[in-house]
């Protein structure tokens, strides 16, 4: 009796789904959450600022006024006369206790080899912005699957995966980084030709040593998704849409993928985009220690090492790198502030 | 109301009256402190293993060797040893030895500088056996002294016992206060050879009883001007003056009571110093030279340097085995740039050895002895490397320069790849080390291009050629691998001669194989020395780059 009810009822969600469809037209949840974030100003600063990074980075060759390579030799350590303004301490050379070179060809000044420093900050945003994008690209790959498997299977496999995550929870993130960039850039040097450590070695210098940080990133990264998806998912799972996929009989790959991991995105969207800014430091501390990119690559993290040896003498060299991770962390910041308002209608202000 | 302001008034006046008084008694009971700084690469001050120059500074006044170098002229003056005698053909050098030298150790917890006694309790005091023990140490195999090399081939059978064998080494002691060295070939600077740390006294009793931790405060013992106090390792040194060093004519009573080394980046150097935290730095950042010569012009001292900036090649690795590409290399590296860069007076360097020192070869006396910076040579050389090696420019292997941490070799490394980018159209790879590590690294694996320098330690060009370059292998200064008979076999006839224009042609062949014909390293320039000193420290500047302190004063 029971069995024939529920094949009777069977055709009635499906009109359902079909009316609600039409309702999906005007406003799906996630044009919701777009009309909701473009309302939230700082949201929308964050997007601009981000956009415009992105842009630079991507048209770098094209806007920037030189090449970050080149070096000016007559130009060493020179700053624009505006920065001498700005900084009282920076006194140019002619003048009493003067010793800065003034050279108004380059807009933020140059560094000790007479590189533009306009030049390498704008290429730097290159190295933050794709650790900015693979940084959460690899922490949702990873970290979703590896959570909404535990989650979704449960028992003895959820059991022993969880545990992994704890173990790799409990080496420090910064420690491990250190120690894995050191292993990659002193070890794999050494690798024979023809091995797979040779190619990672290979790629990685040609990318000016960004291949190791996303790997370095990637590993001690997913693990906090991985919480955050099976979680979701537990309590996803005892949903009746679920209830209803596994009634008609689907398997459980297609039920992950269609029905699980639509309805758990939103949070673990806004978990890596509040995320974001700690990749970036993290990167700018790599190369600030000196772990990072390979020089002459610029980073914003190797900028500013650069520049806090000669801060002092030349204040401009350590500020400007900072600046532009500063306005970036904070754009990404609001933005995903504004992110999490938006996907979760809960903690909104409107309701 | 009158009465709170006539206590508050009395109360002042007390407290004031106390503050002054002690900092009266205060100030002339405190011991004058020298605060210095030192590049971070912890110092060994073992004479056997000392190899750089903070360590060798620090064993100089440590320990004083049996001669010296005056710090200002250069020249050959007494140490330990009050005289000297040779033998007709120059092979056999008697030392008498200074009498009452006592052993010192610093004693913590008395809070000064003890002297060491004998098991009968009188002053133990230095003797002739302290040399030859030391001596044998340092050619023993098992010390691992990098120095050895250099004292091997000056002392009868020094290089058969580096090499393991049981001999007789040519050190004897006569009597307490009379020490013979034979050497088996004459030369002009043994005896300010037999000055040097590697061949200074040890005492026998306190190397063996505490082994590699004979070096700890705790347990250290020396007989120099000055004592050590504290070591914390990687963290500070503190010498301590030496009341019981019997002055000498060249050597006084050092007037300074305690001498701090910090370790410190040389950013950090310049910010304590400026802050007046330091007394003294003998380095200064390259990005605030400018800034300096523009605010403290009395202060700063740049003067002639004693060491040689260099890359070497290790010549069994990819690449760089190939001598074209060695040479190209070399001569795309634009000299005239970088000592525009450094900015503090630096010499570009076209050969290794250093043009003031003794038998010395110039360039106006034999023109094609250097390699030269020259980009049109260097592309013809990379394409002969290329011919060669069968392969196109694509697909020249990974190329890894190494130098040691520190802002002033990551701008110069950084110069030099973009060179050679431009010229060759080569990428480097620059990785960092610290410097205990990338010595170790130099060692046992040297990468493909490796930076160093080399400064003298006894003004004679056979400490640059031949000690650096004339043998291989770990214990050696030669990192390269590269051994070449010929060039060996000129540095072996040098050695044997003492008409220093004769030598001097030899070494102007001997370095034409090393940086061209085989260009086995990169010199690059002459090293300037760089002082910044407070107006209230009265010092002298050393020349030999070791700074002797018994001579330096604080003024009030």
């Amino acid at each position: 009796m029971s069995a024939s009810e529920v094949v009777e009822t069977q055709p009635a969600p499906a009109s359902q789904v079909v009316s609600l469809r039409t309702v999906e037209k005007t406003r799906s949840p996630w044009m919701d959450a777009w009309r909701r974030l473009r309302r939230n100003r700082a949201a929308l600063i964050g997007f601009v600022v981000i956009s415009l990074n992105v842009l630079a980075a991507i048209f770098a060759p094209q806007i920037a006024p030189h090449s970050y390579t080149d070096q000016n030799y007559t130009a060493l350590n020179s700053a624009p006369s505006w920065i001498i303004d700005l900084f009282p301490k920076m006194k140019p050379l002619g003048a009493e206790g003067g010793y800065v070179r003034v050279n108004d060809d380059y807009i933020l000044g140059t560094d000790n080899l007479g590189r533009d420093l306009l030049t390498r900050i704008i290429y730097g945003a290159r190295v933050s912005l794709s650790v900015a994008f693979i940084g959460p690209l690899v922490s949702l790959l990873v970290g979703t699957m590896f959570g909404m498997i535990a989650g979704y299977v449960g028992g003895r496999v959820d059991n022993i995966m969880m545990r992994i995550v704890d173990i790799m929870y409990a080496f420090p993130t910064l420690l491990l980084v250190i120690l894995m960039m050191v292993f990659f850039r002193s070890s794999l040097n050494q690798s024979d030709p023809g091995t797979l450590a040779f190619r990672l070695n290979e790629i990685d210098s040609r990318t000016g040593g960004m291949i190791f940080i996303f790997i370095g990133i990637g590993l001690t990264s997913w693990m906090d998704t991985a919480r955050l998806a099976r979680g979701q998912v537990l309590s996803v799972r005892q949903k009746e849409y679920i209830e209803a996929a596994n009634s008609i009989g689907a398997d459980t790959p297609s039920i992950i993928f269609r029905h699980v991991l639509p309805n758990i995105l939103g949070p673990i969207v806004v978990a890596e985009s509040l995320a974001i800014p700690r990749y970036i430091s993290f990167e700018a501390f790599l190369s600030f220690i000196g772990l990072g990119v390979n020089p002459p690559t610029p980073s914003w993290g190797s900028l500013i090492a650069e520049g806090s040896n000669a801060i002092i003498s030349y204040p401009n060299q350590a500020i400007f790198p900072a600046l532009a991770l500063f306005f970036v962390m904070f754009a990404f910041n609001f933005l995903g502030d504004g992110l999490r308002d938006a996907l979760d209608p809960r903690s909104s202000k409107e309701v | 109301m009158r009465k709170g302001f006539v206590v508050l008034l009395v109360g002042l006046l007390v407290i004031s009256s106390v503050l002054m008084t002690t900092a009266g008694s205060t100030k002339a009971q405190e011991p004058k402190v020298l605060y210095t700084a030192l590049l971070p690469g912890d110092v060994k001050i073992d004479p056997s293993l000392a190899s750089d120059a903070n360590s060798i500074t620090m064993l100089n006044v440590l320990y004083v060797g049996l001669t010296g170098l005056h710090d200002e002229t250069v020249a050959i003056e007494p140490g330990v040893a009050t005289e000297w005698t040779v033998s007709d053909d120059g092979l056999v050098y008697t030392f008498t030895l200074a009498q009452g030298v006592s052993w010192v150790h610093y004693d913590a917890e008395a809070g000064e500088v003890v002297q060491v006694m004998d098991e009968a309790g009188a002053p133990l005091t230095l003797k002739a056996q302290d040399f030859v023990y030391g001596i044998t140490r340092t050619l023993n195999p098992n010390t691992g002294s990098e120095y050895s090399s250099v004292l091997a081939p000056w002392v009868v059978n020094g290089q058969e016992s580096l090499a393991g064998e049981a001999v007789e080494l040519g050190v004897k002691a006569l009597d307490d206060y009379t020490l013979e060295i034979t050497s088996p070939q004459p030369a002009g600077f043994l005896p300010m050879l037999y000055g040097l740390w590697m061949a200074r006294p040890q005492l026998q009793s306190v190397v063996e009883e505490f082994g590699d931790t004979w070096t700890e405060a705790a347990n250290y013992v020396s007989y120099g001007p000055y004592a050590l106090k504290s070591w914390e390792h990687d963290v500070e040194v503190t010498l301590i003056k030496n009341p019981f060093w019997a002055e000498t004519m060249y050597i006084p009573q050092a007037k300074i009571d305690e001498i701090n080394f910090i370790y410190l980046e040389e950013p950090a150097q310049l910010t304590a110093y400026e802050a007046g935290e330091l007394d003294w730095i003998a380095t200064v950042p390259l990005a605030d030279l400018d800034r300096m010569r523009a605010e403290r012009s009395d202060q700063l001292v740049i003067g002639p340097g004693q060491c040689t900036y260099y890359y070497g090649f290790n010549v069994l690795k990819d690449g760089v085995s190939n001598v074209h590409l060695r040479r190209a290399l070399s001569m795309a590296v634009d000299r005239d740039v970088i000592v525009q860069i450094l900015n503090a007076g630096q010499v570009p360097a076209g050969f290794f050895t250093l043009p003031a020192l003794a038998a010395a070869p110039h360039q106006e006396d034999y023109p094609d002895l250097a390699i030269w910076s020259d980009a049109a040579k260097a592309q013809e050389e990379f394409q002969a490397y290329l011919a060669d090696e069968g392969i196109t420019a694509d697909q020249v292997p990974q190329i890894t320069l190494q130098h040691n941490t520190s802002q002033a070799h990551a701008t110069l490394a950084q110069a030099i790849q973009q060179m050679w980018k431009d010229t060759l159209g080569l990428e480097v790879q620059i990785t960092t080390q610290d410097f205990a590590v990338h010595q170790e690294t130099m060692r046992f694996d040297a990468p493909q291009i490796w930076r160093l320098g080399w400064c003298f330690d006894y003004p004679d060009t056979h400490n640059f050629l031949y000690d650096v370059f004339r043998f291989v292998g770990p214990d050696s200064n030669n990192h390269t691998n590269w051994e070449n008979p010929e060039f060996q076999a000129l540095l072996d006839e040098a050695k044997t001669m003492t008409d220093n224009a004769a030598r001097a042609e030899l070494y102007a062949q001997a370095e034409h194989i090393l940086v061209y014909e085989d260009a086995v390293m990169i010199p690059i320039y002459y090293y300037t020395s760089i002082d910044l000193t407070q107006p209230y420290v009265v010092r002298t500047y050393a020349q030999t780059g070791n700074e002797r302190f018994e001579k330096w004063d604080l003024s009030e």
